[in-house]
């Protein structure tokens, strides 16, 4: 399915930002369970098999949900590499992006963009501004973390605690509750900071690289972390003990997980060989949701739009598909070829 | 997943030629070899070398002649300018390629050497396309050291040539002075690397070019004197080790990258374009080798003096050369406690074959060549010269440690992406974490310990088309003669015999033809391969050679940890083990000890910065921390 026509992406996305003020960045979500109204995005790279030296012949990168039409629409700018993106929660006119090259910030909704990061710290892999204090950004790095205080002007490493090897990280997920918390997820497990990064430590360790860690929209205790080997995890305290995720398999990577801010036991997980897997018990219970996909899909991501409670798949260089009975049948949607890298829930207010 | 794929850019050259109907001489690829005497006279040597280039220029400028100027490519524009010929259909050309701008190094380099050719000759309208597309033109950074030489050698020129550019100048948002400390930082942190703990992607038998012409461009155009300075000095560097790695112009292993064709037909490579450029002593390829980055040196090439000793080195040729060399492996990201391992080669040449190896274990998980025996060959265009033996492996675990990839999807991607044998059972290229290997002088003992649930559980031994006389014998060493070279392979483990076969089309791993050689395959993982060398002039037959082989005293064991103590030819002892520091002659090898270079030509003290480059009486010191070059000769 051909990606659908842009129709005024930027005018659109202005629209979208001058909606409200939010309150929590980088699928972040509301203080409360309160209903409260979304903006979702999601990166993408829509360039089959595309090497370095290709021509980009299709449109990548950020796009946004009009909600109206239920199209996709892009915006910023045009790159195979982008892999998170996130907003400043007083301003959605400054974004961050990370990419092959590193972190981009824009000031202005997406119109110009700066290369903020030096060249040691580059093919960034997420990136998460501090709901507490704006000015601060952290940035996931293969070679460790660093974050700013100037809103990505300059950047300095924070890994104390952190091993020596082993420091990939993969996610920076930041507690929306509690302020100078966050968790990260590295390839020696899952370290926890209290201190804004000053500080690190290990609070779930791993062999293999932690992909992704969440915190529930609806439970700020609840959050759940996938891996590489280890399968699933999940912790009740806010991140301190973590305990396997019983009845998903774990033999190999879990890519992504994502909560349903619409109900609280709802949650997702995408994997290469073992497809979609939701649950509908708050994670006591699994089930594979690959019906309607294609045949054994390799699932590179899961989301939900957290307005209606659709769930997305991004197949593997297919299209993208959805479901609005959580996993139980599949429509296909637009983005065909893609693999999306991320999708990103931005409340309003 | 980012992978330059120079297969499939020589498909692409190779199509676009065919496609052009045309059929231009190309001298030096559809002549006689060259000679490989030695030119004593530095006119006339540096008058072979402009040549040279000039025959290449000539060749690319004559294909458009037919084809179109208004086809041309930047490197045509960028010789076109120079000879300061048809600026108008210049002019032209570049404003259209300036309308659909590249996405990358690949693209960066070309145009930047396009802007400072045409700086004083390009009409107004041409300079501000150029400039407007790097305004407006996000490029990305790669992910590969070759890609960041590229992308920082063009972002610091091009930050050179619009010196007052604010933020608003370029697609990235820095301004001229910001992008050109970032370029430069990097430049000088990669000179530093490689000038103290090694190159990464080292002895590459297509890569030299793009670190070549980099280096080429800041000692053409940078205004900086120092850096025009490092620009000539990281030439020579790569320059002197490329005459010693090769033999007879042709690559030869180990290599950090190479792929399906060059690592049996070693000549197949642009490596070889760069040693009948500036030595003269091989055939170029068709094409000048496949897309053509030479075509690109042949413009600059006047800027470069080809010094004598490194001269020397790649043709004057009287004695065996024995090197014992450091390099690195590219970046580890996870799974390692190494960031970038050290890479321990050791290189043995002698007149009618050279013998390479590294360590083995992991450097570049995708393209790298542990180790092989190649032989001279009069003429070795389509000769596959070479014998080695390898473990297929493939791994996305592996691919983790290198990139930041999820497990799964890179071993299949790569196969798509010009590398079609990287999953393959019977590949003749990477390396394993599962091989170990140890070189003295003329013979090599790699051993392997595979897991047993590693993909491709066997060993793969190379027997090219070329072999002649290859004789199974009853004691288990394999015998052959290449060129004027016996050969004895022996493998420590039963094995059976698969055709080789070669991938036509880099993208398609399912598409092979068969080659006429063979792959000796061997489907155990406690495993070995002992191969030894020598000149079929050390003995009054082939009779002889086998006897004498016969005769060394061998040992070994593949239960648990395979184990093998093999006293060579020259008589010295080697012994290895399998996850232990191998010994020869009774001494361990200490590689803690090896420096960057040291060896009959080449010498640099691990961290010194300073190269020796000696031939003879004559010598020449790279010294990196005072930026000098030091010409000595011996009374």
């Amino acid at each position: 399915m051909p990606i659908p026509p842009v129709r005024n992406p930027l005018s659109r996305f202005r629209r979208l930002l001058s909606s409200g003020i939010v309150l929590g960045v980088l699928a972040g979500f509301s203080l409360s369970a309160a209903p409260v109204d979304y903006d979702f995005y999601l990166c993408a790279n829509i360039n089959r098999n595309y090497v370095i030296g290709s021509k980009i012949v299709t449109t990548n990168g950020l796009f946004s949900r009009d909600e109206t039409t239920g199209e996709w629409q892009h915006f910023g700018y045009n790159d195979t590499t982008i892999t998170a993106l996130a907003f400043d929660p007083r301003d959605r006119d400054v974004l961050y992006t990370t990419t092959l090259n590193g972190i981009w910030r824009s000031l202005d909704g997406g119109d110009t963009w700066r290369m903020t990061n030096s060249w040691d710290m580059t093919e960034g892999r997420d990136v998460a501004v501090d709901p507490f204090a704006p000015d601060r950004v952290y940035l996931a790095l293969p070679s460790g973390i660093a974050v700013s205080e100037d809103r990505g002007q300059t950047w300095q490493r924070r890994e104390h605690g952190l091993p020596d090897r082993g420091k990939f990280t993969q996610r920076i997920a930041l507690d929306r509750v509690v302020a100078n918390r966050g968790l990260a997820g590295c390839e020696k497990g899952v370290f926890l900071t209290v201190d804004a990064a000053a500080n690190w430590r290990c609070v779930l360790p791993t062999e293999t690289t932690v992909n992704d860690i969440r915190q529930s929209p609806h439970d700020p205790d609840f959050w759940v972390a996938v891996t590489d080997t280890h399968g699933a995890w999940e912790s009740h305290d806010n991140g301190e003990s973590w305990n396997q995720i019983a009845n998903l398999p774990h033999e190999h990577a879990i890519y992504n997980v994502t909560f349903d801010a619409t109900d609280a036991n709802r949650l997702a997980v995408a994997s290469w060989t073992y497809g979609v897997w939701t649950s509908e018990d708050g994670g006591k219970s699994w089930t594979s949701r690959d019906a309607g996909l294609p045949e054994n899909p390799r699932v590179w991501r899961v989301g939900v739009e957290p307005n209606t409670g659709r769930l997305y798949a991004s197949v593997f260089q297919e299209t993208l598909y959805y479901s609005d009975d959580f996993g139980r049948t599949w429509t296909p949607d637009a983005l065909a070829g893609s693999l999306v890298n991320n999708f990103v829930s931005v409340p309003r207010s | 997943m980012h992978f330059p794929f120079p297969l499939t850019r020589k498909i692409l050259a190779v199509a676009a030629l065919v496609a052009s109907g045309s059929v231009v001489a190309q001298p030096s690829f559809e002549g006689p070899p060259p000679t490989r005497d030695v030119v004593a006279s530095v006119p006339v040597r540096r008058a072979q070398y402009l040549a040279r280039a000039q025959e290449m220029i000539d060749w690319r400028i004559s294909r458009y002649a037919e084809i179109g100027l208004d086809k041309m490519d930047m490197a045509t524009i960028a010789m076109k300018l120079t000879r300061d010929e048809d600026i108008a259909a210049c002019d032209a050309r570049v404003i259209e390629l300036m309308k659909e701008p590249g996405t990358g190094p690949f693209w960066m380099f070309p145009t930047a050497m396009v802007a400072f050719a045409g700086r004083d000759k390009l009409s107004v309208e041409a300079r501000e396309a150029i400039h407007e597309a790097w305004r407006t033109t996000r490029q990305l950074r790669g992910d590969t050291e070759n890609h960041w030489v590229m992308y920082h050698t063009a972002l610091y020129l091009m930050a050179e040539l619009y010196p007052d550019e604010s933020a608003a100048g370029w697609a990235n948002g820095l301004s001229s002075a910001e992008n050109r400390t970032e370029a430069r930082g990097w430049l000088l942190d990669w000179m530093k690397l490689t000038t103290t703990i090694g190159q990464g992607e080292y002895n590459p038998t297509h890569y030299l070019g793009e670190y070549a012409i980099p280096m080429l461009m800041l000692a053409s155009y940078a205004d900086d004197p120092a850096m025009r300075q490092r620009g000539t000095m990281m030439l020579d560097w790569l320059f002197a080790e490329l005459a010693t790695v090769t033999l007879d112009g042709m690559p030869r292993g180990p290599n950090s990258r190479t792929d399906d064709t060059s690592v049996v037909e070693r000549w197949y490579a642009l490596a070889t374009y760069f040693s009948w450029q500036l030595f003269g002593n091989v055939p170029v390829g068709e094409g000048f080798r496949g897309w053509g980055w030479g075509n690109y040196f042949s413009v600059l090439a006047e800027n470069y003096e080809v010094p004598e000793v490194i001269y020397r080195l790649a043709l004057d040729r009287d004695a065996d050369t024995l090197q014992h060399d450091r390099a690195r492996s590219r970046r580890i990201w996870r799974y390692s406690d190494e960031h970038m391992r050290p890479i321990y080669k050791t290189q043995y040449l002698r007149e009618d074959y050279a013998v390479g190896s590294t360590q083995g274990g992991i450097s570049d998980p995708i393209q790298s060549h542990v180790w092989d025996v190649t032989w001279a060959v009069d003429d070795p265009r389509g000769v596959h010269n070479t014998m080695f033996s390898m473990h297929p492996h493939s791994s996305g675990r592996v691919m983790q440690m290198f990139f930041t990839t999820y497990p799964e999807p890179m071993p299949i991607g790569v196969t798509s992406e010009g590398k079609p044998s990287y999953d393959s059972p019977d590949k003749l290229l990477g390396c394993s974490p599962y091989e170990q290997v140890v070189q003295d002088l003329d013979a090599v003992i790699a051993l392997y310990d595979i897991a047993p649930d590693a993909r491709f559980p066997h060993v793969n031994g190379f027997f090219s088309k070329d072999l002649e006389d290859v004789t199974e014998d009853a004691s288990g060493w394999i015998f052959a003669r290449g060129g004027d070279t016996y050969l004895a392979y022996r493998p420590l483990a039963p094995y059976h015999w698969v055709p080789h076969v070669s991938y036509p089309n880099s993208r398609d791993p399912e598409k092979t033809e068969p080659t006429g050689g063979r792959v000796l395959t061997s489907p155990h993982v406690k495993n070995g391969t002992i191969l030894q060398a020598a000149s079929v002039s050390e003995f009054a037959s082939f009779a002889d050679f086998q006897a004498a082989i016969n005769a060394l005293p061998l040992s070994y064991s593949l239960a648990d940890e395979p184990t093998v103590t093999f006293t060579n030819l020259r008589g010295h002892v080697m012994h290895a083990k399998f996850g232990a520091t191998p010994s020869i002659g009774g001494q361990p090898v200490d590689y803690a000890g090896w420096k960057l270079f040291e060896g009959t030509h080449l010498n640099s003290e691990l961290g010194s910065r300073v190269l020796t480059i000696s031939h003879g009486r004559l010598r020449r010191v790279l010294d990196f921390n005072t930026l000098s070059i030091t010409d000595s000769v011996t009374p």
